[in-house]
């Protein structure tokens, strides 16, 4: 599933990376705590959270997350989004909270937890 | 020098012990021989003033401080100049924070007097985060004259590295703290293997027993914010020395032990302190050529309620290092006789689910020698068939002939310490398999975290 396709499905935006947003998802991560995400998520994850500093793309840079999703209306910081758009990695925003994020994307096939 | 505890709460905070009032602190933070605290709330310091009169009628030194948690819940701990600033950036803090306290889920929010009388309750959400990004809350605090340090970096939850994966470049952060879980040894190496940033041990206390149990050791002509602010900028000859958990770490205990040795008039002190692995057995030696002891004092020395001092600065003392001997199987022995100088000797079962950790030796030379310039220190470390070994009469040769304990003299042991240290912990090809959880693979991986800075 491309992240372009995901998008729309959470009437949500991309931000960032736009031209990355071709890369292909293949599961899914939900997790605001930093060092978690590092530690377990899979390359080509979907990230869902609201944590929305900087360092989210940094981290998503390192563990090759396909996209991030910021729930909840939650707005990036200036800094975010710059780089984003740095790092390719597709940021998009969605008025939903996380917890219907994540149900949705269930819904259409991706899965958390899978084994590298 | 000059002992701090550099984070604790008061009654105000939601989650601290309602007998964390300020008669209360201080005096658990004098019984601890501290020098000086910094009271920490929750994103407030409505109590400070009070904790600051209580420490005026004992001497202790009471520094400004206030914890902010940031939008991406991010603990950090604001050390000020005076009351002054921090209700400057209480205001600043207070106009981002919202919400109101619940107390049935988070506890009380005493305001108290000096005498630990109750003035009020504060119902603001001291225990929730402010909308301020962790960039804003270090300006803000900068703002206010004071410095900024990441709380707690070792704790996951709300620990900087934690919430945030790793500390933001540019983060324009003074220190460092290191909370009572982790042995400074073990955090330098994670957290700053370069020496980027100074690290402070603070006990983080919600409760009055947790006073003192983690503690900084810094060079200072008084302990005041302006002298710890240039002591953590490395200024006019002030620096942080270290720090440890003086009811745990064994670092401490051999460091009470050289004190005592000092006080009792040694010239020399040789401390070797030796990790048996083929025999489990770690053993600590502490030599010195003193004014030794008589056997009446020798079996007194072992007794929890004896002491020739009025006021300790670090450790328990050689009854609680026997007590740490005895719980690790392995026991303490003390040799000695007036005018021979004095021999402790501690053993302790090396894999011993008991046995303390060993902490940082590196802040125990650095202390012992920063007040003591005309005692010459041996200090020997061996691990399995590594030794490494220090004589500061040597050092001081090399330095010149001159003092160590001028800030170049420090320079040069720290580096002469963390060298020999190193080549303790090198990985050795012949023997791959350590013991388990070492802090070798830890230590690589948070060192990936670095190469983004």
């Amino acid at each position: 599933m491309r992240v372009a396709d995901i998008a729309p499905m959470l009437n949500g935006t991309i931000v960032g990376g736009i031209e990355a947003a071709d890369k292909e998802a293949n599961g899914g991560y939900v997790s605001d705590l930093l060092s978690d995400v590092m530690g377990n998520a899979n390359a080509g994850d979907v990230w869902v959270t609201i944590q929305k500093h900087v360092n989210t793309i940094a981290v998503a840079h390192l563990r090759d997350i396909a996209a991030i999703v910021l729930a909840n209306g939650r707005q990036p910081e200036d800094e975010t989004v710059r780089r984003a758009a740095e790092e390719q990695v597709p940021v998009i925003l969605t008025q939903l909270p996380v917890f219907d994020v994540a149900g949705i994307l269930y819904g259409v096939g991706l899965r958390g937890g899978r084994k590298p | 020098m000059f002992t701090l505890d550099t984070h604790m709460h008061t009654c105000l905070s939601p989650c601290a012990d309602l007998d964390m009032h300020p008669t209360a602190i201080v005096a658990t933070a004098i019984q601890a021989g501290l020098d000086g605290i910094v009271v920490c709330d929750h994103n407030s310091a409505e109590n400070l003033a009070a904790v600051q009169r209580a420490g005026q009628r004992v001497g202790l030194s009471v520094l400004a401080g206030m914890e902010i948690a940031s939008a991406e819940e991010v603990h950090v701990v604001a050390l000020l100049p005076d009351l002054e600033a921090a209700l400057k950036l209480q205001r600043r803090v207070y106009a981002e924070l919202p919400g109101k306290n619940d107390e049935e889920a988070f506890g009380m929010q005493v305001v108290a007097g000096e005498d630990g009388e109750v003035l009020g309750f504060n119902q603001r959400l001291l225990i929730g985060a402010t909308t301020m990004s962790v960039e804003e809350v270090v300006a803000a605090i900068h703002d206010a004259g004071g410095v900024a340090v990441a709380a707690h970096v070792d704790r996951e939850g709300f620990g900087i590295i934690g919430q945030l994966g790793m500390i933001p470049p540019g983060l324009a952060l003074d220190a460092l703290e290191v909370s009572r879980l982790t042995p400074l040894s073990v955090a330098r190496l994670k957290y700053v293997p370069s020496g980027e940033l100074p690290l402070l041990c603070g006990s983080d206390a919600h409760e009055p027993k947790f006073v003192g149990t983690a503690v900084t050791f810094m060079l200072l002509q008084e302990p005041t914010f302006a002298e710890v602010n240039a002591a953590l900028a490395e200024k006019s000859g002030r620096t942080v020395l270290g720090g440890g958990r003086p009811m745990e770490d064994l670092s401490m205990h051999i460091l009470d032990i050289a004190q005592n040795s000092i006080e009792a008039g040694a010239s020399s002190v040789e401390i070797s302190l030796v990790e048996d692995i083929a025999r489990d057995l770690l053993e600590i030696e502490v030599r010195d050529d003193g004014k030794g002891m008589d056997p009446e004092t020798i079996a007194k020395v072992a007794d929890p309620f004896f002491t020739t001092r009025t006021t300790r600065k670090v450790g328990m003392g050689l009854a609680f290092l026997a007590q740490a001997a005895q719980a690790a199987g392995g026991e303490l022995s003390i040799k000695s006789e007036p005018g021979q100088g004095t021999r402790v000797k501690a053993s302790f079962g090396l894999s011993h689910i008991d046995r303390a950790p060993i902490g940082d030796v590196e802040t125990t030379l650095m202390v012992l020698l920063a007040g003591h310039d005309n005692v010459d220190l041996t200090f020997r470390h061996s691990i399995g068939g590594r030794e490494f070994s220090l004589c500061t009469a040597d050092l001081k040769e090399a330095a010149g002939g001159g003092p160590l304990s001028t800030p170049a003299g420090l320079a040069l042991l720290r580096q002469a310490i963390r060298l020999g240290e190193s080549s303790l912990r090198e990985p050795d090809p012949a023997r791959q398999t350590r013991r388990p959880g070492n802090q070798t693979a830890a230590s690589l991986e948070v060192n990936n975290e670095y190469r983004d800075r």
